[in-house]
């Protein structure tokens, strides 16, 4: 197993956003996280990256206890985390922003020329700055900055969220790319249909807690839309 | 020509001025704290340079820049390790601001208790006093080298900012002090190096104001004005607008001294007061 985490509690003050979270992902497989917005999806990869401290319960990382290291220890060995909102730094230009990617310098397949000859456009644009690129393309910046820390988990949080169908089409044809290099990911997405179609697994959560979980081509719509609604 | 002259040592003088600025900039920056210290470790550094100075008598003033420069370092990138980086995981932003006003005081007070409070310079031959004659200006060498050591300095910290690696993580740490920590980048470490890197400048800033005229320990309270002036005609942030806004304070300052000696840093904090009312985000900071 990749990632186990059990029986996980997260806070924001007195505010508890996760209650007994228990998800597992295997190596090299992909996982989908829907819920409505609140639900804690969020809150759970960003308790994964470690950015979030307010935190009780288990994460083990290939077979590490990491749910007290900081974030910058986890991500160098080799979780990366694409944030809600793309997050790319103004200042850096796209390549700029790819080579912060590869910091940590874990060896593997994905480097410079290896994210340019997945997302070819980006090569074009490498010495552009990330505000002056479409919010497709600054997508494709952030799920390649992602790929050059080589990481065996890749969260990824909304990364679809306001672009253009034929955007999302792009970004999910190189997560089956993404998957051959032996990478996991875990996604959350609003769009749950799309979220199945693409994934191995499914996880829903609601109001902190998981309501739901299966194989995503087994799940039954009307068990869903109830996990989903809380109804 | 006299004018032409005094024109000329303003900008000369400017050179300094911005030195003093530029550090507190990078400072603000990157961690946007405001350090009130910086001005105290101006005058500090120029007392360093004095100790240093006293150990090698036949040196060459110039000289005293590296081994200031690298104590400079140091002390920048302990002062974040051990205070600052605690000062900035509390809760209150107003926390960072109060420590370093209260490392200044502490900084200056063990000044006067080490050094007095009565103007010290450092003894430097005949270094001082040189001077060329430029079509019947006199220019001072060691203004000119202060000005061209400042213009050396702002090139090589655009550059390893630009160019560099750990240049590369500065801007982006300065950008989002958050996703950084998501590529392995520990945003203290990152703090300590900037803080170093700042201090050495006003290391540098410190020994040449100390070569070109007396001090004491209440000479970094005076500097400071002039480095947060020098910072916000800039912009915020900005080390060529830094540069600029430092020579528009340094001809002012003479230009004022000329029309009438008693007037001090009078015409210079004018040309600030005017400055900041017609372009309240400076130079090159971004216009509402």
């Amino acid at each position: 197993m990749l990632l186990e985490v059990t029986s996980l509690n997260a806070f924001y003050g007195d505010l508890q956003a996760l209650h007994d979270v228990n998800i597992h992902v295997d190596a090299g497989e992909s996982v989908a996280l829907v819920g409505a917005n609140g639900a804690g999806k969020t809150t759970f990869l960003r308790c994964i990256a470690g950015l979030i401290e307010q935190k009780r319960g288990g994460i083990e990382f290939k077979g590490n206890e990491i749910s007290h290291m900081p974030a910058e220890k986890i991500a160098r060995l080799g979780i990366t985390l694409a944030p809600e909102g793309r997050m790319l730094f103004p200042s850096l230009n796209v390549e700029e922003n790819l080579l912060m990617g590869g910091l940590s310098r874990r060896p593997g397949y994905w480097d410079l020329q290896s994210v340019y000859k997945l997302f070819p456009l980006l090569a074009e644009r490498r010495l552009q700055m990330p505000n002056t690129l479409s919010g497709g393309q600054q997508g494709l910046v952030a799920i390649g900055r992602a790929l050059m820390a080589n990481p065996g988990l890749l969260l990824c949080d909304e990364i679809s969220l306001g672009l253009a169908p034929v955007a999302i089409d792009q970004i999910y044809a190189s997560f089956v790319r993404i998957r051959v290099e032996g990478t996991a990911i875990v996604l959350v997405e609003q769009d749950v249909k799309r979220a199945s179609s693409a994934t191995d697994r499914i996880y829903c959560l609601l109001e902190g807690r998981v309501t739901l979980q299966g194989q995503s081509r087994k799940l039954d719509t009307e068990e869903l839309t109830r996990a989903y609604f809380g109804t | 020509m006299v004018w032409i002259g005094t024109i000329i040592n303003g900008v000369l003088l400017g050179g300094l001025y911005g030195l003093f600025g530029v550090g507190l900039a990078l400072v603000f920056g990157v961690t946007r704290i405001v350090n009130i210290m910086h001005g105290e470790f101006i005058a500090l550094s120029a007392f360093i340079a004095l100790a240093i100075s006293a150990l090698f008598p036949s040196a060459h003033p110039l000289f005293l820049i590296l081994p200031v420069v690298v104590i400079s370092f140091a002390l920048g990138y302990a002062l974040q390790a051990v205070f600052v980086n605690r000062s900035m995981r509390l809760p209150d932003p107003m926390a960072p601001l109060l420590l370093t006003f209260g490392l200044s005081v502490i900084v200056r007070n063990l000044m006067i208790e080490g050094f007095g409070v009565n103007p010290r310079s450092i003894h430097q031959g005949d270094f001082g006093q040189l001077s060329i004659d430029v079509f019947g200006v006199q220019i001072g060498v060691l203004p000119l080298v202060t000005l061209a050591l400042a213009v050396v300095l702002f090139i090589a910290l655009q550059l390893v900012l630009r160019r560099t690696e750990i240049g590369r993580i500065v801007r982006a740490t300065a950008d989002n002090s958050e996703v950084v920590r998501l590529m392995g980048v520990r945003p203290s470490s990152v703090y300590n190096i900037v803080m170093g890197l700042s201090f050495a400048l006003a290391g540098v800033a410190g020994l040449m104001l100390a070569l070109r005229t007396t001090f004491t320990p209440f000479s970094g309270v005076e500097r400071l004005l002039i480095s947060f002036e020098v910072v916000v005609m800039g912009g915020l942030g900005s080390f060529w607008g830094a540069m600029l806004g430092g020579i528009a304070l340094g001809v002012a300052q003479l230009v004022g001294l000329r029309l009438n000696p008693n007037s001090g840093f009078l015409y210079a904090n004018l040309v600030f007061f005017a400055f900041v009312m017609l372009r309240p985000n400076g130079l090159f900071g971004a216009r509402q």
